[in-house]
């Protein structure tokens, strides 16, 4: 499985790098190596660490809905990232950029994963990850509307609904290192995660370091989801998306998925991207759909089938 | 008694003079553009956009004038013989103040030079100051006369956010007015197609003073190899007889 997905993360990427306004095969090295190799670059890496923190939040909360989208954590790291850049910090630090989107990231998932140490159940998490997200967004469009800005909402606009396009070869070494540490970080989980599939209680008596986990969990995810966030803006649902579509060939052990869910996340990411590129060169588009609402369009009805399912009465 | 003595005499004084009005409040940055350029003195208060300069091409006239936002209250409370908007933002604002009385005068957003002659008559008209609007589209004329040259180079006005303006717009007919020879097509054709059919001149306005990823596009590398002309943001923000000036920034 993993071979396979991994066949399939490079076909896409080399796809990638072939297609685009100025035609498909290969093109000026100046469209290569500036335009088509930045973005389909970070496609890989933000969509492989979006994948990647959905298997690991769902393992580690044990509730099929967690998702860095859906509980937050990109949002608090577009809120970062939004500060740092149109406050001038990224200006006069590049690497503010990057930092402030870890930042925010790390606050939203020590939050939620505090609150899930209290032994909250599954919906309330969720809902507290709601209420993370809605805060988020607030205070996004205010840190916008409070900055130097007169176009403000557009730019809010523009970033709630994320992307990859005209990104330069310098986002991508601003977000590689901190997602590359993180999902390094995060796949190191599995033994732990195993064991919280159990219960806490039970993860403890088998010797599983619980709180520890969880703590390496929340930084992992942080730094995976928040440099990503910050060089592509709000993007969700691909990590509620991967892991369950992942389970029914790789099956349910946490550590099991950790592998495929980061690559099927990649393979996701990028062939959304594909989509958003390839749409105007087919349909009378004046411009690309942003990524944000492809993934969006794409989860969102994902997202209620497996509500019905783990709703009180339903199969699961 | 002496009250209603001196509004008479204002009141009789502003008839003998229907079209200047005394106390203008502008509540739109290309009202403030006209207003400042044609009747400083009869400023009372201008929008919070007119002192910033990568806006508004009266910046150092807009400190010394009180900033108002498009809020009822804070309009009312000065007391202006004529409130000047734009044609879009702020119409519940707006439909309140007629409402109470006040004259609100919206402007147009001019897209060509003929436009531009039409409206700058019809403010300094509003404003009673017919002479001060001939003088400055006098300026613009020998300006773009002086501009004027057929080219056959292909241009590309290339905005925030990777917008190219296309024909209809102010950008375009800046370009048409320097000359050139194609504008290009509106829309948004993405960098790619940019590198692979490079214009002979790219066209930008300078980066603003502010940040903002939309345009911070406009620096991106693979661009950096196309000839470019930036042009001041202010001159293009709102179409006047200041427009002309970047005509003359792009002429040979």
């Amino acid at each position: 499985m993993i071979r396979l997905l991994a066949v399939a993360v490079a076909l896409l990427f080399v796809t990638s790098l072939l297609t685009g306004a100025a035609g498909l095969g290969v093109p000026d090295p100046l469209i290569l190596w500036q335009i088509r190799l930045p973005r389909a670059a970070l496609a890989a890496l933000v969509g492989g660490a979006l994948g990647l923190s959905g298997a690991v939040l769902q393992g580690a909360l044990r509730n099929p809905l967690a998702d860095p989208g859906l509980l937050g954590i990109g949002g608090c790291a577009a809120l970062g990232a939004v500060v740092a850049f149109y406050w001038g910090l990224s200006a006069v630090f590049a690497p503010a950029l990057p930092l402030a989107g870890l930042a925010g990231a790390a606050l939203g998932s020590a939050f939620l994963l505090g609150f899930a140490g209290r032994a909250a159940s599954g919906p309330s998490l969720i809902l507290a990850g709601v209420a993370v997200s809605a805060l988020a967004a607030a205070l996004l469009a205010l840190a916008l509307t409070l900055a130097p800005n007169p176009f403000a909402l557009a730019e809010i606009t523009f970033w709630l609904m994320g992307g990859l396009e005209d990104r330069t070869l310098t986002h991508l070494l601003l977000a590689a290192g901190p997602i590359v540490l993180g999902c390094g970080v995060l796949l190191r989980l599995g033994r732990g995660l195993d064991g919280l599939a159990l219960g806490e209680a039970v993860a403890a008596s088998l010797g599983v370091p619980v709180a520890r986990t969880l703590r390496v969990a929340a930084a992992g995810v942080a730094l995976a989801v928040g440099a990503g966030a910050a060089v592509a803006g709000g993007i969700g649902f691909v990590g509620l998306v991967v892991p369950h579509l992942l389970r029914p060939v790789v099956g349910q052990r946490p550590s099991a998925l950790l592998a495929p869910s980061l690559l099927g996340g990649a393979a996701l990411l990028l062939a959304a991207d594909l989509l958003a590129r390839v749409a105007p060169l087919l349909l009378p588009l004046q411009q690309e759909p942003r990524l944000g609402v492809l993934t969006a369009l794409l989860g969102a009805p994902f997202l209620v089938r497996i509500a019905r399912r783990v709703a009180p009465g339903g199969a699961g | 008694m002496i009250r209603v003595v001196g509004a008479a005499i204002v009141l009789v004084a502003l008839a003998a003079y229907p079209a200047a009005a005394a106390r203008v409040v502008s509540l739109n940055l290309c009202a403030d553009d006209f207003l400042l350029l044609l009747a400083p003195e009869q400023a009372v208060a201008v929008s919070v956009l007119a002192a910033d300069p990568s806006l508004s091409v009266v910046a150092a006239a807009a400190r010394h004038v009180a900033a108002v936002r498009a809020d009822s209250e804070a309009v009312l409370a000065l007391h202006p013989d004529l409130v000047l908007a734009g044609p879009y933002g702020a119409q519940t604002t707006l439909a309140l103040l007629e409402r109470r009385g006040l004259r609100v005068e919206r402007l147009g957003l001019p897209q060509d030079f003929a436009a531009i002659r039409a409206e700058t008559r019809r403010v300094a008209a509003l404003l009673g100051v017919p002479a001060r609007g001939e003088a400055l589209l006098a300026d613009m004329q020998a300006r773009l006369e002086a501009a004027r040259q057929p080219r056959t180079q292909r241009a590309v006005f290339l905005e925030a956010r990777g917008y190219v303006a296309g024909p209809g717009s102010l950008a375009d007919s800046v370009l048409r007015a320097a000359g050139f020879a194609d504008a290009g097509q509106a829309g948004r054709p993405g960098l790619e197609a940019l590198v692979a059919h490079p214009p002979d001149l790219l066209v930008t306005a300078s980066a603003p003073d502010f940040p903002s990823m939309a345009t911070d596009l406009l620096a991106h590398p693979a661009l950096t190899a196309l000839p470019r002309q930036t042009v001041a943001p202010a001159l293009l923000a709102c179409g006047g007889p200041w427009t002309a000036r970047a005509v003359s920034t792009l002429a040979p």
